[in-house]
């Protein structure tokens, strides 16, 4: 019998004081810009775990997730700026967007995600750049490339409340997604990243596991483009590029893929390294080029950590309590031979 | 007709120069079984220090050779560095040779400066003929002469000499090879320069036709190349050929009677390959 872990367990308990701190230190520094990063970083987190759904539990590279993130970054834009900006029709945005995503992974999905591992990278590449090519011509709705600002909701107006609204769906998403990942449908999708093939031969039908996968993620995703939109109160295809994917890769590779504490970790680590670097660049001109800093920490990542940060503490905390196990039991051993 | 025979020429000579660049990864998909997501990178840097070496020397070719040895000395450095570590596996592949892509593009702004440079035709492939109504571009027929040379070029070393048998032996069993008495590393590092250069003289080439060069454009035309490679069927050169003849062909067309669509046409195309044939046309791949 496996003792259920409790509620009050030591890890949850750290989690709880963490939030905690996170909700204390604006509030105590009376700080604009240190509300506005990690009302940043709370964004990137939830689209970076999102991204880690397909990346680590699943192993499927997409290379289409900035395609999700637009999709909800406009359907809120939209929404609050032909609706009026009222938290009614914000949170209806929310829900269109979810809609939306799920919609395309759907289709998107049924049709690609048979294709091996390269191929559909590939075709997410595609699609998404099809996305963009629709978001920039499509300017009676877009405004294209020069994009439109909106008024956010009156009660978001205070920074503060909108970041602590944007923790609170960080902790919900967290949750729903620790509980997705650790239920029987979330083992068949690990069961397809370490072998797809054992998969399908014990009857589990993997193409449907993977479209819903892409569908959780895809919602996820959305729901960060929504709150990413309202925290700029302004939107254009910059939502939909390639840059936002491979942020989003990053901080999981970074963080460490195959957890969800790692990509949150990761998307910290990058949101704050590429304020400090670009805050750096008023002295040395070399960091406005901070992206080539981000590569080769990105390379040296991959050799040298393909576990990411947490994956490699993990490991470490292991071994170390193998190594502390034995001893404690040749003490055993020798207290009873005394 | 005429009209046709100028879209014609258009959408060849485009295609031309994605087959270059698609060569490239072609080459080192099909052969050493890499996915090089930093080729766009090698493609630009191949046409920055051509375009600048143009300008210095005044010579267009004394350009294209800068920009193959730029190629030559970057696939060195990138398969020592890059690739050696991730062999045999494609996640990893995909994810260090994207990072490698952000460094190289980053770092031509930090050398070369952040603006596009203007590029010209060198005289003597600058202007065109006129036959009746009809208007040939003359770069543009040497970019399709250029391209369809570089194709049999490859192909003769492939399947004719015994670098070529070399190489296809070595990508058929590594071992084998090996206890054959061939260093069989030497040969994927061969083979990784040899795309790399070629990559850097589509970026050569590509220059003067698009008229400026900029850092960007090694990732637009890197997604272009992939597009061309997967609708081929990765690894085949032939099937690379046709389909960036194909994908050139369509832009053209496209941008005279579809405007609107011409953006996306390459997109549209790939998504129907994939969705009928998921291998690509001409795949020699098994999967």
């Amino acid at each position: 019998m496996i003792k259920q872990p409790s509620i009050l367990s030591k890890t949850n308990l750290f989690y709880a004081l963490v939030v905690g701190v996170m909700i204390v230190l604006p509030i105590a520094m009376d700080s604009r810009t240190l509300t506005i990063l990690l009302t940043q970083f709370c964004i990137f987190a939830i689209l970076a775990m999102s991204y880690d759904i397909l990346l680590g539990y699943t192993g499927i590279i997409s290379f289409g997730h900035a395609m999700f993130f637009g999709v909800g970054a406009y359907s809120t834009a939209i929404m609050l700026s032909d609706f009026g900006p009222t938290l009614g029709s914000f949170m209806a945005s929310i829900a269109v967007g979810i809609v939306l995503s799920s919609l395309i992974s759907i289709v998107s999905g049924a049709l690609t995600l048979r294709l091996k591992n390269h191929f559909y990278a590939m075709f997410t590449l595609a699609i998404s750049g099809l996305f963009l090519v629709v978001a920039e011509k499509w300017r009676t709705v877009t405004k294209g490339n020069d994009g439109f600002t909106f008024r956010a909701p009156e009660f978001f107006r205070e920074r503060l409340y909108f970041y602590l609204f944007v923790l609170i769906c960080l902790v919900i998403v967290f949750i729903l997604l620790k509980r997705f990942v650790s239920s029987p449908f979330g083992k068949v999708l690990v069961a397809i990243r370490e072998n797809e093939q054992r998969t399908r031969s014990l009857g589990f039908k993997t193409l449907g596991y993977k479209i819903i996968a892409s569908v959780v993620a895809g919602a996820v995703a959305s729901l960060a483009g929504s709150l990413y939109a309202v925290s700029l109160r302004f939107v254009n295809t910059s939502v939909m590029t390639m840059d936002i994917t491979l942020d989003a890769l990053m901080m999981t590779i970074i963080g460490g893929v195959g957890t969800l504490i790692g990509p949150i970790i990761g998307a910290g680590v990058i949101e704050f390294a590429q304020h400090y670097l670009s805050g750096l660049a008023r002295d040395y001109p070399i960091f406005e080029r901070w992206i080539i800093f981000f590569g080769i920490l990105y390379i040296l990542a991959v050799i040298f950590f393909p576990r990411g940060i947490v994956g490699t503490v993990y490991m470490k905390y292991q071994e170390w309590s193998v190594k502390r196990g034995r001893k404690s039991a040749t003490l055993k051993f020798v207290e009873e031979k005394e | 007709m005429e009209l046709i025979i100028s879209l014609t020429i258009n959408g060849l000579a485009t295609g031309m120069l994605i087959f270059l660049l698609a060569a490239g990864l072609t080459l080192i998909f099909g052969l050493m079984d890499v996915l090089n997501f930093a080729h766009g990178g090698l493609f630009v840097w191949g046409a920055y220090t051509g375009v600048f070496t143009y300008a210095w020397s005044e010579s267009f070719v004394v350009g294209i050779i800068a920009a193959i040895l730029t190629g030559l000395v970057l696939g060195f450095v990138t398969e020592k560095l890059i690739i050696t570590p991730v062999y045999g596996n494609h996640v990893q592949q995909i994810l260090i040779t994207l990072g490698f892509m952000l460094v190289l593009q980053e770092m031509i702004k930090v050398v070369f400066g952040p603006n596009g440079v203007p590029v010209k035709v060198p005289p003597y492939l600058a202007g065109s003929w006129e036959i009746g109504e009809l208007t040939i571009i003359k770069y543009r027929v040497f970019i399709i002469v250029v391209g369809f040379a570089l194709f049999g070029i490859l192909q003769f070393i492939l399947k004719r000499t015994k670098v070529g048998l070399i190489v296809r032996a070595g990508v058929m069993n590594k071992e084998m090879t090996q206890a054959l008495g061939i260093n069989i590393k030497r040969v994927f590092l061969l083979v990784f320069m040899c795309g790399a250069a070629l990559a850097a003289l589509g970026g050569m080439l590509m220059a003067p036709y698009s008229g400026i060069v900029y850092a960007e454009m090694g990732m637009e035309y890197a997604i272009l190349g992939f597009i061309v490679v997967v609708i081929g069927g990765m690894g085949s050169f032939q099937g690379s050929l046709m389909a960036a003849i194909l994908v050139g062909l369509a832009g053209s067309f496209m941008a005279y009677y579809v405007p609107f669509l011409s953006v996306a046409v390459n997109m549209i195309l790939m998504a129907i390959v994939l969705i009928f044939r998921p291998q690509g046309l001409f795949s020699v791949v098994k999967g």
